[in-house]
């Protein structure tokens, strides 16, 4: 249990940040992709005998590597391209593992994760990409902001728009990779949108963004283990209806707040600008 | 550099998307402290052309040179101000961050100082938008946000400004007085406006380049009848003033 505790914080830590910069550049696509083609790359591992951890991020930074050539090089296509990698990703896996005699694993743990049996090891692993992540974030901060919002104008400031583009699109693909380990694919990509999707309504900078995405998610993931052990649930898919309901309530606020800002002001609105 | 050589030299520069000819064969000279207005029909090729100066696409053949030099090489000369300023609008970024990208590597600095920030809170008293630099980008009116871009392109420093379709939020007053400030500005900076409205063509504005795939030079400030005659399907607003080919000419000219 201080295991999966330690994994909550370190899994919220990292995905309120990436998940943030996935957000804000309409992303949540690619990461899906590369979360999806992942799986093949636990084929190949497992195919050639090799360590499942090399396999994962290795499959992972290459489909994000030609995904991200393809969003900044033919963009009206990018999404077709990102949707056929997702699903050969998936179906290599598949076919890599009926091929492999003796143990398979299990598609569920892949989908769903077990952050009730993470090993130590993995949390070292988790704690380094955090370090990284927090590092590059708050040294690249004023870059990735300027990339986020209006990329044009930040090469013509010489930032090197696409090299920093690589860089985090690549932290994106090995954060997947780690955090499928401990809480499944179907969680990560939960975790890496609904709560930056909230903070997004009320943060007043990108930073504050992330930071509010941090607390969201951990408040999810802790709630959710709690949940999930007062009553003997599977924790990953536990967590994500605690994520769900927060979106959902979240929306509610939201739409009650509009309500009532436009019943309070007598500005018309459609005369502004 | 002398003030006689060209601040842009653009040579047979020719550009296409996709196969279809956007620009064919363009070229002018640009001089230093220039006010150029750069009009034409939409699609005629304007923003390709200011972008191509820019140095954010690669002509298909031709050249550009910026004080001699590749595009590239002088980004860090021009102010821009594009002509979409309400792309990303939910994206939470506040006034000021938005206008402190504008000092972002200056001078080769990877960071923001309190001088970048001193620089960024003068263009916000300059743009008249004190008072809203912690607003939420999306919390602000079409006109102010096209402030705070042209805001952002002056926290740059630039020696050339340019700026696509900066009126379009702006309604007439705002538009005088926003070209009332160009011309000030012009006193230091070379000024390219790239605008579908004949209306500003003020009295601020020294030259005019018609952009439909190709480009015609025109020193001065007049919409000629050979301009009208090449076919650029002018505005009906300049024509409806009753004084086609004449309105456009300095106040001391009638």
């Amino acid at each position: 249990m201080q295991n999966a505790l330690l994994a909550a914080v370190l899994a919220s830590l990292i995905c309120g940040i990436i998940g943030s910069f996935v957000v804000v550049n309409r992303l949540v696509f690619l990461a899906g992709g590369i979360a999806h083609a992942a799986y093949g790359g636990i084929g190949l591992a497992f195919f050639f005998g090799i360590p499942y951890i090399y396999g994962t991020i290795g499959v992972s930074l290459v489909a994000a590597l030609i995904m991200t050539t393809v969003a900044i090089t033919a963009k009206n296509r990018a999404d077709t391209f990102i949707g056929v990698l997702w699903a050969v990703g998936m179906a290599m896996g598949v076919i890599l593992l009926d091929l492999t005699p003796g143990y398979h694993t299990d598609l569920m743990s892949y989908l769903f994760g077990s952050i009730l049996a993470v090993p130590s090891t993995d949390l070292w692993w988790m704690f380094g990409l955090g370090v990284v992540t927090v590092a590059l974030t708050v040294f690249f901060y004023r870059d990735i902001l300027a990339i986020s919002y209006d990329a044009e104008f930040a090469k013509l400031r010489g930032v090197p728009v696409n090299l920093l583009y690589f860089v985090f699109i690549a932290l994106v693909a090995v954060s997947i990779v780690f955090i499928i380990r401990v809480v499944g694919l179907i969680l990560v990509i939960a975790l890496l949108t609904i709560p930056p999707y909230i903070a997004e309504q009320y943060a007043r900078s990108l930073m504050a963004m992330m930071f509010f995405s941090v607390i969201l998610s951990l408040v999810f993931n802790i709630t959710g283990l709690w949940v999930s052990y007062q009553w003997d649930l599977t924790s990953g898919a536990t967590i994500i209806m605690v994520a769900a309901t927060g979106f959902f309530i979240s929306l509610g606020i939201s739409r009650i707040i509009a309500l009532i800002r436009k019943n309070a002001s007598d500005d018309p609105g459609v005369f502004r600008g | 550099m002398t003030s006689d050589t060209p601040i842009i030299q653009v040579r047979d520069l020719s550009f296409s998307y996709n196969g279809q000819p956007a620009l064919v064969n363009v070229s002018i000279d640009v001089p230093d402290k220039e006010f150029l207005a750069i009009i034409g029909p939409n699609g005629g090729g304007k923003s390709t052309l200011v972008k191509l100066i820019l140095g954010l696409l690669e002509p298909d053949s031709g050249k550009i040179l910026v004080r001699g030099r590749s595009p590239k090489k002088m980004a860090h000369c021009f102010g821009y101000v594009p002509q979409d300023v309400n792309i990303n609008i939910h994206f939470p970024i506040s006034v000021i961050d938005v206008i402190l990208m504008g000092r972002l590597r200056h001078r080769g600095r990877g960071r923001i100082n309190a001088e970048d920030r001193q620089k960024a809170m003068e263009t916000v008293q300059l743009m008249g938008i004190a008072g809203f630099e912690n607003r939420r980008i999306k919390d602000l009116s079409a006109g102010q946000r096209e402030r705070v871009f042209i805001a952002r392109a002056l926290a740059t420093d630039p020696d050339i400004l340019i700026l696509d379709e900066p009126t379009a939020g702006v309604d007439t007053s705002g538009k005088t007085e926003l070209y009332h400030l160009l011309g000030k500005l012009n006193e230091t900076k070379t000024i390219i406006v790239v605008s579908h409205d004949l209306m500003i063509v003020s009295s601020y504005v020294k030259s005019v380049a018609c952009v439909n795939q190709t480009v015609h030079y025109h020193p001065g400030n007049e919409i000629t009848e050979a301009m009208l005659d090449m076919g650029y399907h002018c505005p009906v607003e300049l024509v409806a003033h009753g004084q086609p080919h004449r309105i456009l000419k300095t106040h001391g000219d009638f």
